[in-house]
């Protein structure tokens, strides 16, 4: 993939402490098939229950802090995939979640000040990888996010964890 | 020389990284010690080790465990087939199987001496963290990292900052541990520990049990934090003279960088409780006495060992539980099964009107012991999780196995008295 720009129109779920049981829950944990993951995602989170059918293909999530804190199940982030999510930007990750995304290939941004970051549902964001910066570019406004790992970006230029295993 | 903090010093040993690339934040590359998987998890490991690695060995079979410990016996067809898909791949590949009825992996890990201080494993479970209460680095990992740790025997790790925390005071029963890693639960997460590790210190963890100090350790997952750690001292020392295995005492080294330190004192703690919707919305009993429950669950990683089934004894004897009160139990493992029917405590529970259901995980991962049903049940469980709708559409509370027996008798939240035989 070796994207150094990634854009996409917000959609946001700005809520803190948003649990995995939240995102996926756990009575449909032997389900493994990621378009049968899909209409699941958020079923549990009060208000953005309709989520799972909504088209939210090539959108950027803007969410809050602590996001996917909780259990180690990989559909809380297959789902996102499978919904064609471009990137998750928040204060703070779960650091299971962190690296179950990050294996799989969904990037995951931290911006510790993202509270304070006017935007709105729809808003075209571009993410400069190298650059660690945000822009709205709906709004003319930037936000610096954290800078993200090289090994996180080997991995996700291999396509993934596992992509890059068979190469060892 | 820089100095290393202790959970530095445990990934410096495991790493091919130089000094220079420890440091907080930075991402190494870890051998692991241990990778384990369980009956969630555990078969799609196995589809995507296939379908990536076909044909191929995996790194060391010694150094892998399967451990199913979510679902009972076959009481749902996919269940079991999921099971069935960890067996067949094991005996192809000799790996180990500590299979149904053992109990929780994160709990066997320890109670069968398969890893040691110092170690670093990974596994299925979010709350492989509780390995930090013996000086082990656990670390819960998804599907993807464990197929990859399977074939490579190798795992990632973001290096956290530390938080050194004294715990200063004593606390008398019925304050117990649960109470006492409810407490520290809060203050952590007003404090803010996503991703850190935490070190405890003070002089009540030399007073502390192996088992305490899992309880302690357990909750570090729902303030976000990477883990919880207790240095292996004497005491774990001589909890692992039953497998003949010498431990090392590690220790930071006095000049680490810590991230911050904080002193929370548990001079003559309260008893706690954590209320509805988060683990972190905790109170003091006072705030919800005379709350009215119907449903409690004695189990989990935090609460479901022995020493915790027998506070329940305590409280129970000569009493009988609520009729209203539907009350179960999971041992965390056959272990603690073995030794609660061995002391006689099962039987005080059951003739109190207590149920025991098979040992392994409860209702963290909707295994053993199931959703609880509508709006009525109102639950109160050991367990480390009360997620709004995670096991049911109804109010759910964490407390300690004493408050949760004198919960059961009152039929509604109370504090604990020692029970009589009558």
């Amino acid at each position: 993939m070796r994207k150094e720009t990634i854009i996409g129109k917000v959609k946001l779920v700005r809520v803190d402490d948003i649990d995995t049981d939240q995102i996926f829950h756990q009575s449909l944990l032997t389900i493994h098939n990621p378009e049968e993951i899909k209409p699941h995602i958020f079923g549990n989170l009060e208000g953005f229950q309709d989520f799972g059918k909504e088209d939210n293909s090539n959108k950027i999530l803007v969410v809050g802090k602590n996001f996917g804190k909780g259990s180690t199940r990989q559909q809380a982030v297959t789902g996102f995939l499978a919904h064609k999510i471009k990137a998750i930007i928040g204060e703070s990750f779960g650091p299971i979640y962190y690296s179950n995304a990050v294996n799989a290939g969904l990037l995951l941004v931290e911006v510790p000040e993202i509270a304070s970051f006017d935007t709105d549902k729809d808003d075209e964001i571009e993410i400069d990888i190298n650059q660690s910066v945000i822009l709205n570019k709906t709004k003319y406004t930037q936000i610096t996010c954290r800078k993200i790992p090289q090994p996180v970006l080997d991995i996700m230029n291999a396509g993934g964890l596992l992509e890059l295993g068979e190469k060892f | 020389m820089k100095g290393l903090t202790l959970i530095e010093k445990i990934i410096r040993k495991h790493t091919e990284a130089s000094d220079e690339d420890i440091y907080p934040g930075n991402i190494v590359w870890v051998n692991v010690d241990l990778v384990t998987a369980r009956d969630y998890a555990g078969p799609q490991v196995i589809d995507l080790f296939q379908k990536h690695y076909p044909g191929s060995k995996t790194f060391d079979s010694d150094k892998i465990i399967f451990t199913p410990d979510c679902y009972p016996y076959g009481n749902d067809p996919k269940h079991a087939k999921d099971q069935e898909k960890i067996r067949v791949f094991a005996k192809e590949h000799q790996i180990k199987v500590t299979d149904l009825g053992s109990g929780i992996g994160s709990h066997l890990l320890f109670r069968r001496g398969f890893s040691k201080p110092g170690n670093m494993v990974i596994g299925a479970d979010s709350h492989y963290n509780i390995l930090g209460a013996l000086g082990i680095l656990g670390q819960g990992a998804g599907d993807v990292m464990l197929s990859f740790a399977f074939k490579t025997g190798k795992s990632w790790i973001k290096i956290p900052e530390t938080v050194k925390i004294k715990l200063e005071g004593r606390y008398t029963w019925p304050t117990t541990s649960k109470d006492l890693a409810l407490y520290v639960l809060k203050e952590l997460h007003e404090h803010g520990i996503t991703g850190k590790a935490v070190e405890f210190s003070g002089d009540i963890i030399s007073e502390l049990s192996i088992e305490d100090r899992v309880t302690l350790c357990s909750l570090i997952t729902e303030a976000s934090g990477m883990i919880g750690f207790v240095p292996a001292d004497e005491v774990t020392a001589e909890y692992y003279k039953q497998f003949n295995i010498n431990i090392e005492l590690l220790a930071g080294d006095d000049n680490a960088n810590y991230d911050s330190e904080l002193t929370i004192n548990i001079d003559n703690l309260g008893l706690y409780i954590a209320c509805p919707p988060h683990p972190h919305n905790v109170k003091p009993i006072e705030d919800v006495l005379g709350t009215p429950i119907n449903s409690i669950i004695i189990g989990s990683c935090t609460n479901g060992s022995a020493d915790d089934i027998h506070e329940v004894a305590k409280v129970l004897k000569g009493s009988q539980i609520n009729p209203n009160v539907r009350f179960g139990i999971v041992p965390a493992t056959r272990e603690d099964f073995v030794e609660i029917n061995a002391d006689g405590d099962m039987t005080v529970i059951l003739e109190a009107g207590g149920n025991f259901f098979g040992a392994g995980c409860s209702t963290c991962a909707k295994g053993q012991y199931g959703l609880t049903g509508g709006k009525t049940a109102v639950t109160l469980t050991t367990g480390n999780r009360n997620t709004q709708g995670k096991i049911g559409p109804a109010d759910v509370y964490l407390a300690s196995p004493a408050i949760a027996a004198a919960t059961a008798i009152e039929g509604k939240i109370a504090i604990p008295k020692v029970g009589e035989n009558k």
